[in-house]
Protein backbone atom coordinates (compact mmCIF):
# COMPACT_ATOMS: atom_id res chain seq x y z
CA UNK A 1 0.00 0.00 0.00
CA UNK A 2 2.80 2.36 1.17
CA UNK A 3 4.42 1.28 -2.24
CA UNK A 4 1.71 3.09 -4.25
CA UNK A 5 1.16 6.00 -1.86
CA UNK A 6 5.10 6.59 -2.17
CA UNK A 7 4.93 6.35 -5.82
CA UNK A 8 1.82 8.60 -6.19
CA UNK A 9 3.27 11.25 -4.22
CA UNK A 10 6.46 11.47 -6.22
CA UNK A 11 4.60 10.71 -9.65
CA UNK A 12 1.79 13.18 -9.49
CA UNK A 13 4.39 15.91 -7.72
CA UNK A 14 7.11 15.60 -10.89
CA UNK A 15 3.99 15.85 -13.45
CA UNK A 16 1.80 18.26 -11.86
CA UNK A 17 5.14 20.39 -11.20
CA UNK A 18 5.94 20.00 -14.89
CA UNK A 19 2.14 20.59 -16.32
CA UNK A 20 2.29 23.93 -14.08
CA UNK A 21 5.80 25.33 -15.49
CA UNK A 22 4.35 24.71 -19.25
CA UNK A 23 0.99 26.59 -18.33
CA UNK A 24 3.25 29.21 -16.79
CA UNK A 25 5.07 29.46 -19.81
CA UNK A 26 2.18 29.76 -22.48
CA UNK A 27 0.18 32.48 -20.10
CA UNK A 28 3.30 33.80 -19.55
CA UNK A 29 2.66 34.54 -16.07
CA UNK A 30 5.95 35.76 -14.71
CA UNK A 31 5.67 38.31 -17.70
CA UNK A 32 8.96 37.49 -19.14
CA UNK A 33 10.18 39.85 -21.64
CA UNK A 34 7.19 42.42 -20.82
CA UNK A 35 9.00 45.67 -18.59
CA UNK A 36 7.44 47.33 -16.01
CA UNK A 37 6.66 50.66 -15.15
CA UNK A 38 7.32 51.55 -11.30
CA UNK A 39 8.32 54.62 -9.12
CA UNK A 40 11.59 54.22 -6.92
CA UNK A 41 11.66 56.49 -3.90
CA UNK A 42 15.26 56.84 -2.79
CA UNK A 43 16.29 56.94 1.35
CA UNK A 44 19.02 58.21 1.65
CA UNK A 45 21.15 57.95 -1.51
CA UNK A 46 20.12 60.07 -4.56
CA UNK A 47 18.99 58.49 -8.04
CA UNK A 48 22.23 59.15 -9.54
CA UNK A 49 24.91 57.25 -7.13
CA UNK A 50 26.41 54.45 -8.36
CA UNK A 51 24.59 52.16 -5.53
CA UNK A 52 21.21 53.64 -4.75
CA UNK A 53 19.06 51.88 -2.37
CA UNK A 54 15.58 52.68 -2.82
CA UNK A 55 11.80 51.37 -2.10
CA UNK A 56 9.39 50.41 -4.69
CA UNK A 57 5.99 51.61 -4.00
CA UNK A 58 3.13 50.24 -5.97
CA UNK A 59 -1.13 50.44 -5.52
CA UNK A 60 -2.19 46.70 -5.04
CA UNK A 61 -4.76 47.54 -8.29
CA UNK A 62 -1.08 47.51 -10.55
CA UNK A 63 0.47 45.51 -9.97
CA UNK A 64 -2.43 42.92 -9.72
CA UNK A 65 -3.01 44.45 -13.41
CA UNK A 66 0.36 43.55 -14.37
CA UNK A 67 0.63 39.98 -13.88
CA UNK A 68 -3.40 39.83 -13.93
CA UNK A 69 -3.83 38.03 -10.41
CA UNK A 70 -6.81 37.28 -8.52
CA UNK A 71 -5.92 39.08 -5.67
CA UNK A 72 -3.15 41.59 -4.21
CA UNK A 73 -1.78 43.77 -1.75
CA UNK A 74 0.08 47.20 -2.03
CA UNK A 75 3.96 46.93 -2.80
CA UNK A 76 6.72 48.55 -0.76
CA UNK A 77 9.38 46.77 -2.08
CA UNK A 78 13.04 47.11 -1.39
CA UNK A 79 15.20 47.76 -4.57
CA UNK A 80 19.09 48.26 -5.16
CA UNK A 81 19.93 49.77 -8.29
CA UNK A 82 23.68 49.43 -9.37
CA UNK A 83 25.64 51.08 -11.90
CA UNK A 84 27.83 48.94 -14.30
CA UNK A 85 30.86 51.33 -15.62
CA UNK A 86 29.62 50.45 -18.85
CA UNK A 87 27.05 53.33 -18.12
CA UNK A 88 23.76 50.72 -17.74
CA UNK A 89 21.81 50.20 -14.78
CA UNK A 90 20.83 47.00 -13.01
CA UNK A 91 18.70 46.48 -10.45
CA UNK A 92 18.18 43.62 -7.28
CA UNK A 93 14.86 43.24 -5.26
CA UNK A 94 15.89 41.32 -2.17
CA UNK A 95 12.78 38.89 -1.59
CA UNK A 96 11.45 38.72 2.10
CA UNK A 97 8.63 38.21 3.50
CA UNK A 98 6.92 41.51 3.34
CA UNK A 99 7.41 41.28 -0.53
CA UNK A 100 4.32 40.03 -2.64
CA UNK A 101 3.45 36.64 -2.69
CA UNK A 102 3.80 36.43 -6.97
CA UNK A 103 7.25 37.65 -6.48
CA UNK A 104 8.11 35.29 -3.80
CA UNK A 105 7.13 32.52 -6.11
CA UNK A 106 9.02 33.72 -9.12
CA UNK A 107 12.68 33.72 -6.51
CA UNK A 108 12.00 30.05 -6.92
CA UNK A 109 12.68 30.09 -10.60
CA UNK A 110 15.29 33.07 -10.43
CA UNK A 111 18.96 32.41 -10.74
CA UNK A 112 19.80 34.28 -7.11
CA UNK A 113 18.14 32.58 -4.14
CA UNK A 114 15.53 34.48 -2.61
CA UNK A 115 16.16 37.64 -5.01
CA UNK A 116 14.81 38.90 -8.33
CA UNK A 117 17.40 40.67 -11.23
CA UNK A 118 16.88 42.67 -14.03
CA UNK A 119 17.80 45.39 -16.52
CA UNK A 120 16.97 48.77 -15.95
CA UNK A 121 15.49 50.09 -19.50
CA UNK A 122 14.22 53.65 -18.84
CA UNK A 123 15.58 56.17 -15.99
CA UNK A 124 13.83 58.88 -15.37
CA UNK A 125 15.25 61.21 -12.31
CA UNK A 126 13.73 63.58 -10.51
CA UNK A 127 14.19 67.24 -10.46
CA UNK A 128 15.09 66.54 -6.37
CA UNK A 129 17.07 63.27 -7.33
CA UNK A 130 14.65 61.79 -4.67
CA UNK A 131 12.36 59.16 -6.78
CA UNK A 132 12.83 58.24 -10.19
CA UNK A 133 10.39 56.59 -12.83
CA UNK A 134 11.81 53.16 -13.81
CA UNK A 135 11.04 50.74 -16.77
CA UNK A 136 12.36 47.12 -15.27
CA UNK A 137 13.08 44.09 -17.26
CA UNK A 138 13.14 40.99 -14.85
CA UNK A 139 15.14 38.32 -15.80
CA UNK A 140 13.70 35.87 -17.26
CA UNK A 141 11.79 33.50 -15.21
CA UNK A 142 11.21 29.76 -16.24
CA UNK A 143 10.62 26.20 -14.46
CA UNK A 144 9.62 27.66 -11.34
CA UNK A 145 8.09 24.45 -9.99
CA UNK A 146 10.71 22.37 -11.57
CA UNK A 147 13.29 24.22 -9.55
CA UNK A 148 11.23 24.26 -6.48
CA UNK A 149 10.90 19.96 -6.27
CA UNK A 150 14.81 19.65 -6.81
CA UNK A 151 15.36 22.34 -4.30
CA UNK A 152 12.62 21.45 -1.49
CA UNK A 153 13.91 17.43 -2.24
CA UNK A 154 17.19 18.02 -1.38
CA UNK A 155 16.78 20.13 1.41
CA UNK A 156 14.12 17.97 3.12
CA UNK A 157 16.82 14.63 2.71
CA UNK A 158 19.56 16.91 5.05
CA UNK A 159 16.43 17.79 6.93
CA UNK A 160 15.11 14.33 7.73
CA UNK A 161 18.76 13.67 8.70
CA UNK A 162 18.50 16.12 11.00
CA UNK A 163 15.54 15.15 12.52
CA UNK A 164 16.67 12.11 13.13
CA UNK A 165 19.80 12.52 14.88
CA UNK A 166 18.07 15.42 16.91
CA UNK A 167 15.94 12.28 18.30
CA UNK A 168 19.03 10.38 19.90
CA UNK A 169 19.13 12.72 22.73
CA UNK A 170 15.36 12.41 24.20
CA UNK A 171 15.48 8.91 22.73
CA UNK A 172 18.90 8.08 25.04
CA UNK A 173 17.03 9.63 28.22
CA UNK A 174 13.47 7.95 27.94
CA UNK A 175 15.05 4.89 26.69
CA UNK A 176 17.22 4.73 30.18
CA UNK A 177 14.22 5.59 32.28
CA UNK A 178 11.63 3.12 30.82
CA UNK A 179 14.40 0.22 31.68
CA UNK A 180 14.45 1.26 34.99
CA UNK A 181 10.95 1.46 35.05
CA UNK A 182 10.83 -2.01 32.95
CA UNK A 183 13.57 -3.78 35.61
CA UNK A 184 11.78 -2.26 39.02
CA UNK A 185 8.79 -3.95 37.44
CA UNK A 186 7.08 -0.79 37.65
CA UNK A 187 5.46 -1.03 33.93
CA UNK A 188 3.94 -4.73 34.79
CA UNK A 189 2.28 -2.47 37.49
CA UNK A 190 0.88 0.03 35.01
CA UNK A 191 -0.09 -2.55 32.51
CA UNK A 192 -2.46 -4.11 35.16
CA UNK A 193 -4.28 -1.43 35.90
CA UNK A 194 -5.69 -0.92 32.97
CA UNK A 195 -5.98 -4.26 31.57
CA UNK A 196 -9.64 -4.03 31.02
CA UNK A 197 -8.93 -1.76 28.56
CA UNK A 198 -5.73 -2.83 26.88
CA UNK A 199 -6.75 -6.55 25.91
CA UNK A 200 -10.25 -5.29 24.50
CA UNK A 201 -7.35 -2.91 22.10
CA UNK A 202 -4.45 -5.57 21.83
CA UNK A 203 -5.79 -8.87 22.21
CA UNK A 204 -2.56 -10.28 20.26
CA UNK A 205 -0.29 -8.76 23.01
CA UNK A 206 -0.40 -10.62 26.59
CA UNK A 207 -1.72 -8.33 29.05
CA UNK A 208 1.29 -8.07 31.34
CA UNK A 209 3.82 -7.72 28.17
CA UNK A 210 6.06 -4.40 28.84
CA UNK A 211 4.47 -3.37 24.87
CA UNK A 212 1.41 -2.76 26.54
CA UNK A 213 3.39 -0.56 29.52
CA UNK A 214 4.97 1.44 27.00
CA UNK A 215 1.80 1.87 24.76
CA UNK A 216 -0.08 3.63 28.23
CA UNK A 217 2.92 6.04 28.70
CA UNK A 218 3.03 6.74 25.01
CA UNK A 219 -0.87 7.43 25.37
CA UNK A 220 -0.62 9.35 28.34
CA UNK A 221 2.43 11.65 27.17
CA UNK A 222 0.85 12.55 23.61
CA UNK A 223 -2.49 13.56 25.78
CA UNK A 224 -0.34 15.90 28.00
CA UNK A 225 1.29 17.71 24.55
CA UNK A 226 4.88 16.29 25.92
CA UNK A 227 6.44 15.09 22.57
CA UNK A 228 9.31 14.94 23.17
CA UNK A 229 8.70 11.76 25.79
CA UNK A 230 5.85 10.58 23.55
CA UNK A 231 8.12 9.72 20.42
CA UNK A 232 10.75 7.91 22.52
CA UNK A 233 8.55 5.58 24.92
CA UNK A 234 6.28 5.41 21.41
CA UNK A 235 9.47 3.42 19.70
CA UNK A 236 10.08 1.81 22.64
CA UNK A 237 6.66 -0.03 22.10
CA UNK A 238 7.24 -0.48 19.04
CA UNK A 239 10.12 -2.47 19.56
CA UNK A 240 8.02 -4.15 22.04
CA UNK A 241 5.45 -5.07 19.87
CA UNK A 242 8.39 -6.35 17.34
CA UNK A 243 9.67 -9.00 19.49
CA UNK A 244 6.27 -10.30 19.48
CA UNK A 245 6.08 -9.83 15.44
CA UNK A 246 6.14 -13.72 13.70
CA UNK A 247 7.48 -11.91 10.38
CA UNK A 248 10.15 -9.45 10.75
CA UNK A 249 9.77 -6.43 8.67
CA UNK A 250 6.01 -6.79 8.40
CA UNK A 251 3.63 -4.95 10.00
CA UNK A 252 1.30 -6.86 13.34
CA UNK A 253 -2.46 -5.94 13.81
CA UNK A 254 -1.23 -4.71 17.22
CA UNK A 255 1.61 -2.31 15.66
CA UNK A 256 -1.36 -0.91 13.48
CA UNK A 257 -3.70 -0.38 16.29
CA UNK A 258 -1.04 1.52 18.44
CA UNK A 259 -0.43 3.82 15.22
CA UNK A 260 -4.31 4.78 14.49
CA UNK A 261 -3.73 5.98 18.49
CA UNK A 262 -1.38 8.06 17.50
CA UNK A 263 -1.92 8.95 14.36
CA UNK A 264 -5.05 10.27 15.82
CA UNK A 265 -3.65 12.63 17.72
CA UNK A 266 -5.79 12.28 21.26
CA UNK A 267 -4.67 15.18 22.96
CA UNK A 268 -6.05 17.37 26.07
CA UNK A 269 -4.34 20.79 25.24
CA UNK A 270 -3.84 21.28 21.42
CA UNK A 271 -0.77 23.85 23.04
CA UNK A 272 0.67 24.58 19.73
CA UNK A 273 -2.27 25.48 17.83
CA UNK A 274 -3.46 27.70 21.21
CA UNK A 275 0.20 29.33 21.66
CA UNK A 276 -0.40 30.29 17.64
CA UNK A 277 -3.75 31.65 18.49
CA UNK A 278 -2.56 33.59 20.68
CA UNK A 279 0.45 34.94 19.09
CA UNK A 280 -2.19 36.61 15.74
CA UNK A 281 -4.15 38.21 18.44
CA UNK A 282 -7.27 36.10 19.40
CA UNK A 283 -9.64 36.91 21.67
CA UNK A 284 -10.18 33.38 22.99
CA UNK A 285 -6.94 31.41 22.48
CA UNK A 286 -8.32 28.70 24.81
CA UNK A 287 -11.82 28.38 22.47
CA UNK A 288 -10.41 25.22 20.28
CA UNK A 289 -9.19 22.90 23.27
CA UNK A 290 -13.46 21.48 23.30
CA UNK A 291 -13.52 21.13 19.26
CA UNK A 292 -9.88 19.59 19.06
CA UNK A 293 -10.47 17.20 21.72
CA UNK A 294 -13.49 16.01 19.70
CA UNK A 295 -12.24 16.11 16.20
CA UNK A 296 -9.17 13.72 18.21
CA UNK A 297 -11.72 11.49 19.54
CA UNK A 298 -13.52 11.03 16.41
CA UNK A 299 -10.08 10.20 14.78
CA UNK A 300 -8.78 8.24 16.97
CA UNK A 301 -11.94 5.80 17.52
CA UNK A 302 -12.40 5.74 13.59
CA UNK A 303 -8.56 4.62 13.59
CA UNK A 304 -8.89 1.96 15.59
CA UNK A 305 -12.31 0.80 14.76
CA UNK A 306 -10.58 0.91 10.77
CA UNK A 307 -7.74 -1.05 11.78
CA UNK A 308 -10.18 -4.01 13.01
CA UNK A 309 -12.19 -4.50 9.82
CA UNK A 310 -8.95 -4.07 7.80
CA UNK A 311 -6.88 -6.31 9.66
CA UNK A 312 -9.26 -9.17 8.87
CA UNK A 313 -9.29 -8.35 4.84
CA UNK A 314 -7.68 -11.07 2.88
CA UNK A 315 -5.88 -8.81 1.41
CA UNK A 316 -4.00 -7.60 4.51
CA UNK A 317 -4.43 -10.86 6.15
CA UNK A 318 -2.02 -12.77 3.69
CA UNK A 319 0.80 -10.61 4.18
CA UNK A 320 1.34 -12.15 7.93
CA UNK A 321 1.70 -15.82 6.77
CA UNK A 322 4.70 -16.73 7.43
CA UNK A 323 6.86 -18.50 4.45
CA UNK A 324 9.01 -21.45 5.96
CA UNK A 325 12.24 -20.34 4.75
CA UNK A 326 11.86 -16.47 6.45
CA UNK A 327 10.92 -17.89 9.68
CA UNK A 328 14.07 -19.67 9.79
CA UNK A 329 15.50 -16.73 8.90
CA UNK A 330 13.82 -15.27 12.09
CA UNK B 1 -14.75 25.60 32.59
CA UNK B 2 -12.64 25.66 30.12
CA UNK B 3 -10.15 27.98 31.40
CA UNK B 4 -9.89 26.19 35.01
CA UNK B 5 -9.69 22.68 32.89
CA UNK B 6 -7.16 24.56 31.14
CA UNK B 7 -5.01 25.19 33.93
CA UNK B 8 -5.00 21.94 35.54
CA UNK B 9 -3.88 20.43 32.19
CA UNK B 10 -0.91 23.27 32.05
CA UNK B 11 0.04 22.43 35.18
CA UNK B 12 0.09 18.64 34.87
CA UNK B 13 2.21 18.71 31.53
CA UNK B 14 4.76 21.03 33.26
CA UNK B 15 5.10 18.79 36.51
CA UNK B 16 4.72 15.41 34.58
CA UNK B 17 8.48 15.16 33.55
CA UNK B 18 10.01 15.75 36.55
CA UNK B 19 7.93 13.78 38.85
CA UNK B 20 7.98 11.02 36.26
CA UNK B 21 11.72 10.68 36.60
CA UNK B 22 11.86 11.10 40.11
CA UNK B 23 8.89 8.18 40.43
CA UNK B 24 10.24 5.97 38.11
CA UNK B 25 13.72 6.33 39.54
CA UNK B 26 13.12 6.25 43.13
CA UNK B 27 10.61 3.14 42.63
CA UNK B 28 13.76 1.20 40.68
CA UNK B 29 15.92 2.85 43.21
CA UNK B 30 13.53 1.21 46.38
CA UNK B 31 12.99 -2.20 44.12
CA UNK B 32 17.27 -2.69 44.83
CA UNK B 33 17.57 -1.95 40.83
CA UNK B 34 21.29 -0.49 40.09
CA UNK B 35 19.09 2.89 38.38
CA UNK B 36 22.24 3.98 37.38
CA UNK B 37 23.84 0.82 35.43
CA UNK B 38 20.26 0.26 34.15
CA UNK B 39 19.51 3.66 32.85
CA UNK B 40 22.78 3.69 30.73
CA UNK B 41 22.00 -0.03 29.58
CA UNK B 42 18.65 1.08 28.01
CA UNK B 43 20.20 4.94 26.98
CA UNK B 44 22.52 2.98 24.46
CA UNK B 45 19.94 1.70 22.25
CA UNK B 46 18.65 5.65 21.72
CA UNK B 47 21.24 6.19 18.82
CA UNK B 48 20.74 3.29 17.03
CA UNK B 49 17.18 3.55 17.04
CA UNK B 50 17.66 6.89 15.44
CA UNK B 51 20.07 6.21 13.02
CA UNK B 52 17.67 3.52 12.19
CA UNK B 53 14.70 5.84 11.17
CA UNK B 54 17.29 7.94 8.63
CA UNK B 55 16.23 6.21 5.11
CA UNK B 56 12.68 5.61 6.04
CA UNK B 57 12.51 8.97 6.57
CA UNK B 58 14.26 10.47 4.41
CA UNK B 59 12.05 8.22 1.53
CA UNK B 60 8.97 9.68 3.32
CA UNK B 61 9.70 13.24 3.75
CA UNK B 62 11.73 14.07 0.22
CA UNK B 63 8.35 12.15 -1.58
CA UNK B 64 6.07 14.35 0.57
CA UNK B 65 8.32 17.18 -0.63
CA UNK B 66 8.27 16.76 -4.22
CA UNK B 67 4.41 16.84 -3.77
CA UNK B 68 4.06 19.98 -2.00
CA UNK B 69 6.70 22.18 -4.31
CA UNK B 70 4.58 20.64 -7.42
CA UNK B 71 1.37 23.01 -6.47
CA UNK B 72 -0.02 19.79 -6.44
CA UNK B 73 -2.11 20.39 -3.23
CA UNK B 74 -3.51 23.61 -4.76
CA UNK B 75 -4.66 21.89 -8.22
CA UNK B 76 -6.43 19.24 -5.62
CA UNK B 77 -8.19 21.76 -3.62
CA UNK B 78 -9.84 23.72 -6.79
CA UNK B 79 -11.12 20.19 -7.91
CA UNK B 80 -12.18 19.22 -4.52
CA UNK B 81 -13.53 22.67 -3.13
CA UNK B 82 -17.25 21.83 -4.76
CA UNK B 83 -17.44 18.65 -3.34
CA UNK B 84 -16.39 19.80 0.42
CA UNK B 85 -18.81 22.69 0.03
CA UNK B 86 -21.21 21.07 0.04
CA UNK B 87 -21.30 19.87 3.60
CA UNK B 88 -20.52 22.93 5.10
CA UNK B 89 -16.74 23.24 4.50
CA UNK B 90 -14.88 26.50 3.53
CA UNK B 91 -12.98 26.61 0.89
CA UNK B 92 -10.22 28.20 2.80
CA UNK B 93 -10.10 25.43 5.08
CA UNK B 94 -9.50 22.83 2.80
CA UNK B 95 -5.75 22.75 1.93
CA UNK B 96 -5.15 22.51 5.84
CA UNK B 97 -6.90 19.19 5.29
CA UNK B 98 -4.28 17.95 2.93
CA UNK B 99 -1.83 19.48 4.06
CA UNK B 100 -2.38 18.25 8.13
CA UNK B 101 -1.49 14.43 7.82
CA UNK B 102 1.36 15.28 5.15
CA UNK B 103 3.49 18.16 7.08
CA UNK B 104 3.51 19.45 10.47
CA UNK B 105 5.74 22.24 9.68
CA UNK B 106 3.79 22.89 6.16
CA UNK B 107 -0.03 23.01 8.29
CA UNK B 108 1.38 25.36 11.01
CA UNK B 109 2.17 27.56 8.25
CA UNK B 110 -1.12 27.52 6.42
CA UNK B 111 -3.05 27.52 10.34
CA UNK B 112 -0.71 30.57 10.57
CA UNK B 113 -1.64 32.42 7.32
CA UNK B 114 -5.28 31.18 7.48
CA UNK B 115 -5.76 33.32 10.84
CA UNK B 116 -3.65 36.26 10.16
CA UNK B 117 -5.98 36.23 6.74
CA UNK B 118 -9.30 35.87 8.13
CA UNK B 119 -9.13 36.35 11.95
CA UNK B 120 -7.97 34.01 14.71
CA UNK B 121 -11.79 34.15 15.98
CA UNK B 122 -13.46 34.00 12.55
CA UNK B 123 -14.91 30.20 11.38
CA UNK B 124 -11.70 29.91 9.45
CA UNK B 125 -9.62 30.57 12.35
CA UNK B 126 -11.58 28.64 14.33
CA UNK B 127 -11.60 25.69 11.83
CA UNK B 128 -8.23 25.97 11.03
CA UNK B 129 -6.59 25.47 14.30
CA UNK B 130 -9.23 23.09 15.27
CA UNK B 131 -8.25 20.97 12.66
CA UNK B 132 -4.54 21.36 13.54
CA UNK B 133 -5.34 19.96 17.06
CA UNK B 134 -7.70 17.11 16.11
CA UNK B 135 -5.13 14.96 14.50
CA UNK B 136 -1.17 14.09 13.90
CA UNK B 137 1.17 13.98 11.01
CA UNK B 138 0.10 10.85 9.99
CA UNK B 139 2.95 10.29 7.28
CA UNK B 140 5.60 11.40 9.45
CA UNK B 141 4.81 8.94 12.30
CA UNK B 142 4.30 6.42 10.13
CA UNK B 143 7.94 6.27 8.45
CA UNK B 144 9.54 7.04 12.23
CA UNK B 145 7.25 4.31 13.99
CA UNK B 146 7.77 1.69 11.63
CA UNK B 147 11.39 2.98 10.86
CA UNK B 148 12.30 2.26 14.16
CA UNK B 149 11.21 -1.39 13.62
CA UNK B 150 12.61 -1.82 10.31
CA UNK B 151 8.99 -2.59 8.90
CA UNK B 152 8.91 -2.29 5.56
CA UNK B 153 5.29 -3.58 4.76
CA UNK B 154 2.94 -1.55 6.44
CA UNK B 155 0.02 -3.12 5.50
CA UNK B 156 -3.22 -2.00 6.60
CA UNK B 157 -1.13 1.45 7.94
CA UNK B 158 -1.82 3.94 5.56
CA UNK B 159 -5.50 3.49 4.91
CA UNK B 160 -6.21 3.38 9.06
CA UNK B 161 -4.43 6.42 8.89
CA UNK B 162 -6.27 8.08 6.20
CA UNK B 163 -9.18 7.01 7.64
CA UNK B 164 -8.91 8.80 11.00
CA UNK B 165 -7.42 11.37 9.34
CA UNK B 166 -10.82 11.94 6.94
CA UNK B 167 -13.21 11.70 10.11
CA UNK B 168 -10.89 13.75 12.36
CA UNK B 169 -11.28 16.39 9.89
CA UNK B 170 -15.22 15.58 9.30
CA UNK B 171 -15.49 16.22 12.94
CA UNK B 172 -13.63 19.10 13.20
CA UNK B 173 -15.95 20.66 10.14
CA UNK B 174 -19.04 18.98 12.47
CA UNK B 175 -17.86 20.49 15.83
CA UNK B 176 -17.53 23.71 14.65
CA UNK B 177 -20.19 24.68 13.02
CA UNK B 178 -22.33 23.20 16.07
CA UNK B 179 -21.20 25.16 18.70
CA UNK B 180 -20.26 28.35 16.99
CA UNK B 181 -21.58 29.26 13.76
Amino acid sequence: MLNYIWMGLIAIGILVAAGNDIYNETQNTYRNGVPMDAVVQFDESSANDLTAKGKINMPADAFRAFYDLPAATDVHQPIIITTSSSGEKLFTLPVDDSSPKHWKEMTKGALAKDKLSGRIVAYTVADDAKSAHVRLEFEPIRFVKMKAVTQSALDIASTAVSIALGLIGVMALWLGVMKVAEEAGLLKALTRLLTPVTKRIFPDVPTDHPAIGAIIMNTAANMLGLSNAATPIGLKAMEELNKLNPKAGTATNAMVTFLAINTGGLILIPATAIAVRVSVGSANPGLIIGTSIVGAGCATIAGVLASKILQRLPVFKRDLVVVEKEASHG
Amino acid sequence: MGDLFRSIINIISILAIPLVLLLFLLWGFFKKVKVYEVFVEGAKDGFNTAVRIIPYLVAMLVAIAIFRASGALELLTTLLAPVTSLIGMPPEALPMAFMRPLSGSGSLGLMTELMKVHGPDSVIGVLASTMYGSSETTFYVLAVYFGAVNIKNTRHAVPVGIIADVVGMLAAVWIVRVLFF
